[in-house]
């Protein structure tokens, strides 16, 4: 029964949360919880985030001043502090996806052919 | 900080919020509430960590976790005052004597020269091949000087007086200035008169070191022509205690050897000379030398003129743009100049390799004083001070008389001969000799009393440091005793997530916390041990110490390094040992192991390893002040050959004042016989200078029968009338000295000497390294005819034998001495007293103010504080030692102690088992104090080990005594077994009171 989707939940390289961070906020200001709601919904939920690890990771991002954070009020209207993404932050992302694509690339051409050779 | 804090705000609150939105999504989802928030929190994770993990990307974390570990460790230190207090006052001894030590060290050894920006400053010294063709050559110990007959490179830093004109006129350096001892002053005209000590400075010396005057003004270049009146500026430490710190002495006028000097100002106070350890009473101008010297045997005359007599230590600044290289191209190519190509007055060239003078420099005529310098009346400001420093007579003494400064102070010999070739030269040196001149710093080059000093503070900071390392292990072990007991608290930790390096980390900052208090604690102690110790060393000097001790930045950084040191050094172990707990059985364990001791079990672990080196160390400290205590003793018992006791000793220097010739003879002859009438004194007589002083004459003469050109040597000293019956020296063999003995000594004297050989007085070892089994009596030797190379002499001839005693110091082997009537030049009187000498001390003042009122009386002491002072050294370091040996074991049986104690109260449930049993407390004692005993021994036999190798290195300290001495050894390691012993007794009496129903009911 091939139909049948193995639902797996994949771990994070390490860096990449940075990335999904920076490309979640491209559409506007976020609060933690959306961020993380986003990357999971968005990757079919194949990426399960330990959410508490974005905490650091947004702290990371506002060290480097890739993201700036400004006080908001949330949609169950309470105070929240949502995260923007800085100009620089703009354009380290286009860097950084550039530099994913790079490797996603370099490493699905090692891959592939030993897919295709398992093929009958 | 504030970005950082407004970023952390409201953290928790997020978090929260965060957990809500997502217990409130399932929900939505349909999960039961309470699921719904379990199932958030499982998926949000760690909120601590993530809390933790936040923090740390604002990088501060490491001192916010610093300050928590600091307020957690001052918690658990405060909850164990017993265990804080006794680390802390061990590592509170540990760092305070390396403090201490240090600090004397540091004003020893490194501190800057107490003048404007010293590292400008260069001291000029030459170096040759072979020594110059000089005919005199003084220096003040200022810096390492080898000058000795046939040395391989001589070199040294006195210069002419032409050579210092000439260098200053070049105008290489900013500054030129030069210095030499002025020698004893006879100071009148404030109160009553005194001796005191001054240093001749060129007129530039003040503003060449860049000194201001604390009163008044300084010397200038003015006041340094012959035609200057003669001022003077006085030390402020001198000013402060002679004249009160008065301002009126400016302009005031006193009187020094009898020419009077106005006084003109006060140098300020940080300064006592530029050498270290120096300090002088006044500074005289350079021209002044020959005003207050004529009188003496210095001759000061031509000297200014003269460039075959070295006398003056040369400092120059180097100018701000110029490099060292080029100024000492431009310095040292005028000193070649001159050495190969100026003229040396043909006296010179002709007299140095001549026959061997007969008389002593002090006695001898005219000619043979330019050569020889004297003893007597030797420019220096502690003279008779005894030798500290590691003097010893030349093995080849120059010819004539050679004498042996007290301690490294000045010495002034006379030019070393047959460096040129006999009829040679008219220059002071040829090209083959490659005479050079070098700058070193001044700072580094001139050494002064350091030399002196260097070798016991090296000794003493050694032992220090190793008490320092029995301090750590000591507090490691206490360390780790505790960290077993807190091995629960760890374990917990780890299992709730703790990173092991974050607990080694906690661990590092209790215990640095337990150094830096014990750091703290040791300053104090530093402070009273350098004063105890400086206290003690001046009370051993006639003379004010020229050091100034106390704790400097230097000494507060080397405090602070050695107590972060320490504290890393003695918490490592135990930290990591706390790190590495096995979780599992800790936790569910309660206190205590269940090997039991003795029977195979871990022997080797770490605390026994601890108390094993404490003792180990504490063997090798105790070896080393054995040692050194058993050298005292052996120098004290040392047969003088004299009789020491209630004899008082003074100098006098009657030339001082302008008596010459033989007015100085009769005057001493008038004052011995008023002397002897005084009550309590049983006899008198006088010598050039005392006995066991650490000065030190050496005469070369000819012994009939031996190659012309070979030179015999031996000790010199000049005597009056009776010394021998005074001393209680006793004749072996002939006679004493009688009055005409005085007379033919006098006449031998004077230019022209008489035909009739002066009669000297022998001791043993002379007649047996001359004349063996001849008879002594009678016996002449030294003749020379006299030719162009030196004036005639008609020699010696013996007179009597003595028994043997020592003359210089208590170290010296008696060698061949001969005794010679005493004329002219200063000298030093012995009383023999009937009880305390001290005692009529009033009445001789009175007996010698009779005779001159103007004639001060110096280094009054007695004979045995006289071995006192020159045992002065050694009894600084035995007692020092010997303290510090105490207290190394101390420190060690305290670990003992503290080991078996804390393996008692551990094991209290095991000996309570054994009791129950049927143990017998005999068992138990023995159970304990074997363990104890076993490891004081392996402790001592590797201590043993480590001093067999090491104490070799104390060799020059010791006197008559193996540096593996057995005995020494064998005493330490009974005494440290004894007190081992006692150390186990403690805990091993405890352990026999263990009261087996307690001790199984105990958890």
């Amino acid at each position: 029964m091939s139909t049948k989707e193995q639902r797996e939940h994949i771990a994070l390289l390490q860096g990449t949360l940075d990335l999904l961070i920076l490309r979640t906020l491209l559409l506007g200001p976020v609060h933690g919880h959306a961020i993380a709601k986003a990357i999971e919904f968005k990757s079919d939920e194949v990426l399960q985030v330990e959410q508490g690890s974005l905490y650091p990771a947004l702290h990371r991002l506002i060290k480097h001043g890739w993201i700036s954070v400004e006080e908001g009020t949330s949609e169950n209207n309470r105070r929240a502090k949502f995260y923007k993404l800085t100009a620089t932050g703009r354009r380290r992302l286009v860097v950084e996806t550039s530099k994913w694509d790079k490797l996603a690339g370099a490493i699905a051409r090692i891959l592939r052919p030993a897919e295709q050779e398992g093929r009958p | 900080m504030s970005r950082r804090k407004r970023m952390l705000e409201n953290l928790d609150q997020d978090i929260r919020d965060h957990i809500e939105a997502e217990t409130q999504d399932n929900i939505a989802r349909g999960m039961p509430p309470e699921e719904a928030r379990y199932a958030a929190l499982r998926k949000f994770g760690n909120v601590t960590r993530v809390k933790e993990e936040t923090r740390e990307t604002w990088s501060l974390v490491w001192l916010e976790q610093l300050l928590q570990d600091i307020r957690f460790g001052l918690r658990m230190l405060g909850k164990k005052p017993g265990f804080t207090a006794v680390a802390v006052l061990t590592l509170a001894l540990g760092i305070g004597a390396n403090t201490a030590i240090f600090s004397l060290i540091d004003a020893v050894m490194l501190r800057s020269l107490p003048v404007e920006n010293p590292s400008q400053l260069v001291l000029l010294k030459w170096g040759a091949r072979n020594a110059p063709n000089i005919q005199g050559y003084m220096s003040a110990g200022d810096c390492p000087t080898d000058m000795r007959r046939g040395a391989r490179n001589p070199s040294g830093c006195s210069f002419s007086e032409p050579m210092f004109r000439e260098i200053a006129q070049a105008n290489v350096f900013s500054g030129t200035a030069a210095f030499a001892n002025a020698g004893r002053l006879n100071l009148t005209g404030n109160g009553p008169a005194a001796v005191i000590g001054g240093q001749l400075v060129s007129g530039d010396f003040f503003r060449t070191m860049g000194l201001k005057a604390a009163v008044g003004r300084l010397l200038d270049p003015a006041d340094d022509t012959p035609s200057a009146a003669p001022v003077t500026v006085l030390n402020c430490g001198y000013w402060q205690s002679a004249f009160g710190g008065s301002r009126d002495v400016i302009g005031r006028t006193i009187e020094l050897n009898s020419i009077p000097f106005t006084i003109i100002g006060v140098a300020e106070s940080r300064f006592t000379g530029i050498t270290p350890g120096s300090d002088y009473d006044v500074w005289l101008p350079l021209s002044d030398g020959q005003r207050i010297g004529t009188s003496g045997l210095m001759r000061w005359n031509d000297r200014q003129a003269d460039v075959a007599f070295w006398w003056l230590t040369i400092i120059g600044r180097l100018k701000p743009e110029t490099q060292l290289a080029e100024t000492q191209a431009v310095v040292s190519g005028i000193f070649r100049n001159e050495m190969l190509h100026g003229s040396v007055p043909l006296f010179h060239g002709g007299g140095m390799a001549g026959p061997p003078a007969s008389r002593p420099g002090p006695l001898a005529g005219d000619a043979a004083v330019r050569r020889e310098m004297a003893m007597g009346n030797m420019p220096a400001p502690m003279p008779l001070t005894p030798g500290m420093g590691p003097i010893e007579a030349p093995k080849k003494a120059p010819k004539g008389a050679a004498p042996q400064a007290a301690g490294n102070k000045p010495t002034a010999t006379s030019a070393p001969p047959g460096a040129a070739p006999v009829g040679s030269p008219t220059t002071l040196s040829t090209a083959a000799d490659n005479p050079e001149l070098t700058l070193v710093p001044a700072q580094s080059g001139l050494t002064g009393d350091r030399t002196r000093y260097s070798d016991p503070l090296y000794v003493l900071m050694l032992s220090v440091g190793i008490i320092l390392l029995i301090a750590c292990a000591n507090v490691a072990g206490l360390m780790l005793a505790r960290a077993a007991t807190r091995q629960k608290e760890m374990a917990v930790r780890l299992a709730l997530g703790a990173r092991r390096t974050r607990i080694v980390r906690q661990l590092l900052t209790e215990s640095v916390m337990l150094s830096v208090a014990g750091g703290a604690l040791g300053i104090l102690f530093a402070y009273w041990g350098a004063h105890a110790i400086i206290s003690f060393v001046s009370s051993n000097q006639t003379r004010p110490l020229g050091f100034v001790t106390g704790i400097d930045l230097r000494v507060l950084g080397f405090t602070v390094a050695i107590s972060l040191i320490t504290g890393i050094f003695f918490g490592l172990a135990p930290a990591f040992r706390s790190a590495r707990v096995d979780l599992t059985p800790t936790l569910k364990d309660g206190e205590g192991g269940s090997a039991s001791w003795g029977h195979g079990g871990k022997w080797f672990s770490m605390s026994n390893a601890l108390v094993v080196a404490q003792v180990a160390l504490a063997i090798v400290v105790l070896v080393g002040a054995g040692l050194l205590v058993r050298s005292l003793a052996n120098l004290r018992s040392v047969d003088v050959g004299f009789d020491s006791h209630n004899v008082l000793i003074f100098g006098i220097d009657p030339t001082l004042t302008g008596y010459k010739g033989p007015q100085v003879d009769s005057f001493y002859r008038d004052l011995q016989g008023r002397l002897s009438e005084t009550p309590g004194v049983r006899s008198a007589s006088y010598s050039m200078m005392p006995l066991l002083s650490g000065g030190l004459m050496i005469t070369m003469f000819h012994w009939p029968d031996t190659p012309q050109d070979q030179e015999s040597e031996a000790d010199m000293l000049g005597v009056g009338p009776n010394f021998f019956d005074t001393l209680h020296i006793p004749f072996l063999a002939g006679r004493g000295f009688n009055a005409s003995d005085f007379e033919i000594s006098a006449s031998n004297d004077a230019p022209t000497p008489t035909s009739a050989a002066t009669p000297v007085i022998v001791n043993q070892a002379f007649v047996e390294k001359y004349l063996g089994k001849e008879n002594p009596l009678g016996k002449r030797f030294g003749e020379s005819a006299g030719d162009a190379r030196g004036p005639a002499s008609p020699g010696y001839e013996i007179v009597g034998v003595v028994r043997d005693a020592k003359y210089n110091d208590l170290r010296r082997e008696i060698h061949a001495m001969m005794y010679i009537p005493q004329s002219a030049g200063a000298a030093s009187f012995e009383l023999r007293t009937a009880a305390d000498p001290r005692a009529i001390l009033p009445a001789i003042r009175e007996v010698v103010a009779q005779v001159n009122a103007n004639l001060p009386l110096f280094d009054v002491k007695t004979e045995s504080e006289q071995i006192d002072l020159l045992l002065f050294q050694e009894r600084l370091v035995a007692r020092l030692s010997s303290f510090f040996g105490l207290l190394a074991l101390v420190l060690a049986c305290i670990g003992l102690y503290g080991l078996l104690s804390y393996e008692v109260s551990r094991r209290t449930r095991e000996i309570g088992i054994r009791l129950a049993l049927g143990a017998q407390a005999g068992d138990v004692l023995r159970l304990v104090v074997k363990q104890g005993i076993v490891l004081a021994l392996v402790g001592a036999a590797a201590g043993i080990g480590v001093a067999l190798g090491v104490t070799r290195y104390l060799t020059s300290m010791l006197y008559d005594i193996h540096a593996n001495d057995p005995l020494t050894i064998i005493a330490v390691a009974v005494l440290l077994t004894l007190v081992a012993l006692a150390a186990c007794y403690i805990p091993a009496r405890r352990a026999m009171r263990v009261d087996p129903m307690v001790a199984l009911r105990y958890e």
